[in-house]
Order: structure tokens, then sequence, then C-alpha cells
């Protein structure tokens, strides 16, 4: 067994900084991870005395060649068990490798479990100080970013009370607050873009993207491909403990979800299709009301002749005046949720307005719209303004009914024009 | 092969089970002195006297003692010294090992959440229960041998505090890894501490002991450490023995101690 080798630099003076920018921040050279599997804790004891063997090895990353460069955001991708969380914890410093060469230039703050390290019956600022501690910095370092903590977490003289008496959104918001006060070199974030109730969950959003425009390096693990595809400038795709794949964000993603559609074709569902950020109890905005109509005339569904109708949808919502301008997107679903297609007002140039209340209203046309024979669902995203963070969402299924003369069923969903030809 | 390069490590490791903890000790003051006062919070959370609760205890125990033994039993010790102080003195020390052999057991599994989801220096948990034990137990030790013996007994007091924290620290390291891999320890270990208390001459003065019995407390590391403790303290009899034993066996078990906490940190961070 190759001896592993980690190398971590905590502290950077300011040559050192200077050279960091041009070195990579994480390099790791044929890294491998395997964990070992005992049969009691004894075994393990008696492995640990006597340097004998007495494991079975269960592979979580194997053959991992990667460089991250300052300034850059890479995502993670691929299904449960395919290794994300174990490399996420090897550039944490958490785990060692077992083998390969592992080295981290920076500080690292990783979002991995919020607040689980949190002590029940101490203060929010007892626990803070702590945290802060562990996570390296020296009492006048925390001294002073205690204030900008507490500002950030928003919890008010509850800071002052044990963490035991905190909602579970109070305590995520310390904790986010706390892990991404300490300035890292490194920011590490495994599904943690949704943390708290609606509007902290936004606030956290915007501080991860300024993190980005700031130039921080951030390792981004995440089922949701839409807030990868968004955020990432390359994209790693581990499967089984291997690398798939690694390079530019859409070619990786696009491969990625084809095998993600293989699979759900073949297992009849799509339980492995990325869901959007967690629910919200506070949504900074939210959908009113989603309607369909089809030359005018609304209906659940609405029944339309393929190829001759104008499809409408309309969205009613509200967005919380004090923030920007939402984004609207809607899309249309097989009843197999299977994506046909979709619009994103962002994407399309469209400013969305609302009144000075914060509510506002859109309509989506799709005219002539081309769907063949069959049922399809309606989804509508209210998105931030950059189109990032999910404020709400409305499934409305089997809202089209789609009938066209003749037989279709079996050739597909959509009618693209065509044309036939007989030399 | 395995015997010689563990015959190589060994004084390595021994340097480094002594000083490598006290390096840390100091480095990381900041974070020892937080989570000792988590540790105090989460012992006496809700309770009427708070932190008060870890001096009250012990000095409950120590007065059930001495009802027991210098009111109800009217035990006399031979010669010049004062059962009482002599009782007083030893259960005090006796009650800082018990704390710390018996946290440092469970310390790795307690603490789990600090270091299984962040890069935590290890190292500062086996020191965790000496740390605290000293601190409380060390502050009543002080207090009551000022009240016995008087306020020119504080310097031999410390240095017991100091030589108690010194002899303990092997087995903190020791025991805290042991005690995570192997958790029937932590179900024997009161009865190993209980069978301690009766065969070390804390209740008694070795000489009280039948003659064919005397010999065998030179198998009980504990029974020397309460002869330096009362020879520090009050002057009492001492033998190079009493210092011989306990140092050897100190110096036998800081690399062993040392190097099997270093092995099972990979592990520890492991088992999940």
């Amino acid at each position: 067994m190759n001896a592993p080798a980690v190398q971590t630099h905590s502290t950077f003076d300011a040559s050192e900084a200077a050279a960091a920018c041009r070195a990579p921040v994480l390099r790791l050279s044929a890294v491998a991870k395997r964990y070992r599997m005992y049969r009691s804790d004894l075994d393990r004891l008696l492995e640990i005395v006597t340097g004998r063997p007495r494991h079975q090895d269960v592979t979580a990353l194997s053959g991992i060649d990667l460089t991250v460069g300052h300034g850059e955001v890479l995502g993670i991708v691929g299904r449960n068990g395919a290794g994300k969380s174990t490399l996420l914890k090897l550039a944490a410093g958490l785990i060692p490798p077992s083998s390969g060469e592992l080295t981290v230039n920076g500080r690292v703050a990783a979002i991995l479990e919020l607040g689980a390290a949190f002590h029940p019956d101490m203060s929010g600022r007892e626990n803070v100080y702590l945290q802060a501690a562990i996570a390296g910095l020296e009492r006048p370092e925390i001294d002073a970013v205690f204030a900008e903590i507490a500002a950030f977490a928003d919890i008010g003289h509850f800071i002052e009370r044990p963490v035991k008496t905190y909602s579970s959104g109070m305590s995520a918001r310390l904790a986010f607050a706390v892990a991404t006060a300490i300035d890292p070199h490194i920011l590490i974030i495994d599904e943690a873009l949704s943390v708290g109730d609606g509007a902290f969950a936004r606030k956290s959003f915007d501080r991860i993207m300024a993190f980005r425009d700031a130039g921080k390096t951030i390792l981004f693990c995440s089922h949701s491909l839409y807030h990868v595809e968004a955020m990432c400038d390359r994209v790693l795709w581990l499967h089984q403990g291997r690398a798939i794949a690694l390079g530019a964000t859409e070619e990786v993603l696009r491969e990625y979800q084809a095998a993600l559609d293989r699979l759900a074709i073949a297992a009849g569902c799509m339980d492995d299709r990325p869901e959007p950020a967690p629910g919200e109890t506070q949504p900074p905005g939210r959908l009113v009301s989603v309607e369909a109509s089809v030359d005018g005339v609304r209906g659940a569904p609405v029944r339309l002749r393929s190829g001759e109708a104008c499809l409408s949808i309309h969205a009613r919502f509200w967005v919380d005046p004090k923030l920007s301008a939402p984004t609207l997107g809607v899309g249309i679903q097989t009843v197999a949720q299977q994506p046909i297609c979709g619009a994103i007002s962002l994407h399309d140039g469209v400013q969305v307005h609302r009144d000075p209340s914060g509510f506002g209203q859109v309509t989506l046309r799709f005219p002539n719209i081309p769907l063949l024979k069959g049922l399809y669902s309606m989804h509508v995203y209210l998105l931030c303004e950059r189109a990032l963070h999910i404020y709400d969402r409305v499934v409305v299924e089997r809202a089209v009914d789609v009938d066209q003369p003749g037989l279709s069923l079996g050739i597909g969903v959509i009618s693209v024009p065509h044309r036939w030809s007989q030399d | 092969m395995r015997a010689r390069a563990l015959a190589t490590a060994l004084p390595r490791a021994t340097a480094d089970g002594l000083i490598r903890p006290l390096a840390a000790l100091w480095q990381q003051r900041l974070l020892l002195a937080l989570l000792l006062r988590r540790e105090i919070v989460g012992r006496t959370s809700g309770t009427l006297f708070r932190a008060g609760w870890l001096l009250i205890g012990p000095a409950l125990q120590v007065l059930a003692f001495w009802f027991l033994l210098d009111v109800v039993l009217r035990v006399r010790l031979p010669g010049h010294v004062v059962f009482l102080d002599y009782f007083l003195l030893g259960i005090l020390a006796w009650f800082l090992v018990v704390e710390v052999l018996q946290r440092a057991l469970g310390i790795f599994a307690e603490q789990a959440a600090l270091y299984q989801r962040g890069d935590f220096p290890l190292v500062l948990l086996p020191l965790l229960p000496l740390v605290m034990a000293t601190l409380v137990h060390g502050t009543l030790y002080l207090v009551v041998s000022t009240l016995l013996l008087g306020i020119g007994a504080l310097p031999a007091a410390a240095a017991v505090l100091g030589l108690l924290f010194l002899l303990l620290l092997p087995a903190s390291y020791l025991l805290a890894v042991l005690g995570h891999f192997l958790r029937d320890l932590r179900q024997l270990l009161p009865f190993l501490l209980t069978m301690g208390l009766y065969v070390t001459p804390i209740l008694y003065t070795p000489d009280m002991l039948p003659a064919p019995l005397r010999p065998w407390l030179i198998l009980n590391p504990f029974a020397d450490i309460m002869a330096l403790i009362h020879h520090l303290l009050q002057d009492m009899p001492v033998t190079i023995g009493n210092w011989l034993r306990p140092l050897t066996l100190w110096l036998a078990l800081l690399g062993p101690a040392w190097l099997l906490f270093r092995r099972s940190e990979p592990h520890l961070r492991e088992t999940l």
C-alpha cells in the first residue's frame, strides 16, 4: 500500500497568499479512500495494537486525480454512494486518504452538517466561540467576527440563550453564519444551499455567491443539477468511487443527466431525479395561483389540438417587495415526468414586474404548441432574480390534454417541422 | 521485524507521549478552556447550584466518609498523624484519580460530534478529563489541605496535584483508546475502582494491614502514590521503592499509550 500523503496549510502570509493565487488550492493525485470494516471493535483494537490486518476494505474512492485552482467553483455530482461525501471529507481534512497524494493550500471551511456539533446547554455565543476556536481562530479574531456572525444569523437576544431553546432553523442559521465567517480560502458545501427558513435560505445563498464572486475556491456537492449548472465552472461526476467525467459544467451535466434518464427509464420511475431545495416555512416569495388556458379558455385540464392552439400559462405571485424582481420558470412534462420543454424569464431576457405590495402576474404563451397526443403536467417555479434560489414551486399534474387526429402514440411527444420527399 | 520497529519507535514515542500533550495543552488553551466550559455546563445544566455541584458532590462524599470513620467508628491511627487528615488527603486524591480514569474511558464516544464533523485536534480529548478533574478536585484539594495543614501546605498540595496530573497522563490516553474500542471496560472499571479503594491505603495506613498482606502492596501503584502524597504533605515515611515503582510504570506506559493513540486516530475519525 502506498503511504498516503496529506499536506495542509492553514495559515498564509502575504507572499504565500500571492503564490497561492498561482498554485492549485486543492490537488489530488491517484487518491483512494478505503474504509476498513471489522467484525467487531475488538478486531479493530487488535489491528491497531498488533498492526496485523483484521479488516475488509470497502472502497469509497479510487484513482482520483483532480486539481482545483484558486477561485474555481467545482461541482461534484453522482448518485448516493458515489463517493461525494468522502471526497469532501478528504478535502476538509476530516479523514486521511488510504493512498495517493492530497494537497490542500489554505484554510478550509466545510458546511457538512450544520449545527451538529452545537452543545444544546450552551448559549449561542458560547457555541460560536467554541466552533470558531475549533476552526482555528484565536480569541481576538473571534471577538472581531462575533458581531458579524450574530448579525448575519439574526436571532436577536437568543444568541445569549441555550441552543436547546432554538428552533432547528435558528440553529442552522447560526451554524451557517459561523462556518462562513472564518474567511476560508476553500469553502466546501454539501447540500446546504437552503438553510433555515425562506428568508435566511436566500441570505445564505447570497453569501455563498459572494464567496464565488470574491474568487474563493468552492467545492459544491449537490443533487440539484440546476444549482450545479448555475454556480460551477467545472463538474466532477463520481460513480461508485470513480471519476466518470471531469470537465466543463454543461458537458459533464449533459452526460450525467443522460445517465440519470437511462436509469429512470430502466427503473420505470424517476426517484433519483434532482429535487429542488428543501421546503421553506416562510418563503420570501410564493405562487398565489397557477392556471392554464387554451385560446382564452381556462380548464383543468385544458384541452387542445396538437399544433393548432395557443397554450397560455398564467402565474400570479407575491415576492417580498424588499427583494429584487423574481424570475418565473415554467416546464412541461409528460405524466411520466419526462421534461419536454420550458422557459425561464431571466434567460429569455424578460424583466418581471410587481406592484409596490409585491404582487405580480405573468403569462407564458406557447403558440401552436406542437405537443403530440397525451396528458402533460405543468411545473411553475418562482425563483430569485438570478434564477438560482427557488422560492416556490407548483406542479399541476395532467394540466394539459392534447388530442390530434390520426395515430400518434408511441412516436414521441412533440412534433418537429418535417417534410417527406421521394427522389 | 515488527518488534524491532517498535523498539526503535518507543523511545521517541515516550518523549512524544509527554511533550505532545503538554504542547497541545498550551497551544490549544483557548479551545481547551471552551471545552471545559462546555463540559461544566453540560454536567450541571438545569441544577440550582450549577457548577457549584462539581465541588459540592465530592465534598458531600467526604462528609459521609468522615461521619462513618471518625464519628461512628472512631478510627484512630497509631503515631502522631491525625486520621481525619490522613483520610481526607488520601480520599480526595483518590476521587481525582477515579474521575480521570472513568471519564477517559468514554471521552471519544462522548465527544464524537466534535471530531467527526470538523477538523478537531483529537489530542485534546484525553486531556479534557485530566484537566477537568485537576481543576475541580484540585481546587477542593488545595482548600482542604490548607484548612487541615495550614497555608504552608499549599506548595506541597500543588506538587501533589502536578504529580497526579503527570502520572495520570499516559493512563488517560491509554484508557481513552481502549475504552472506545473495548466498551466492556466501561462496565468493569467501576468494580475495579471500588476494589482499588479497598486495597489502597486510604481508609487505613499500610502498617494497619496484617503483616502477611503488606508485601503485596508493591503490586498496587496507587499504594505507592498514596505513600508519596502523605510523604509530601504529612512527612510520613517513604521508601525509594515508592518513588521508583510508579516512575517506572509511568515511563513504561508513556510510549505505548502515545503510539496507541496515534495509531487509533484515523480509526476514531472513521468510526461513524
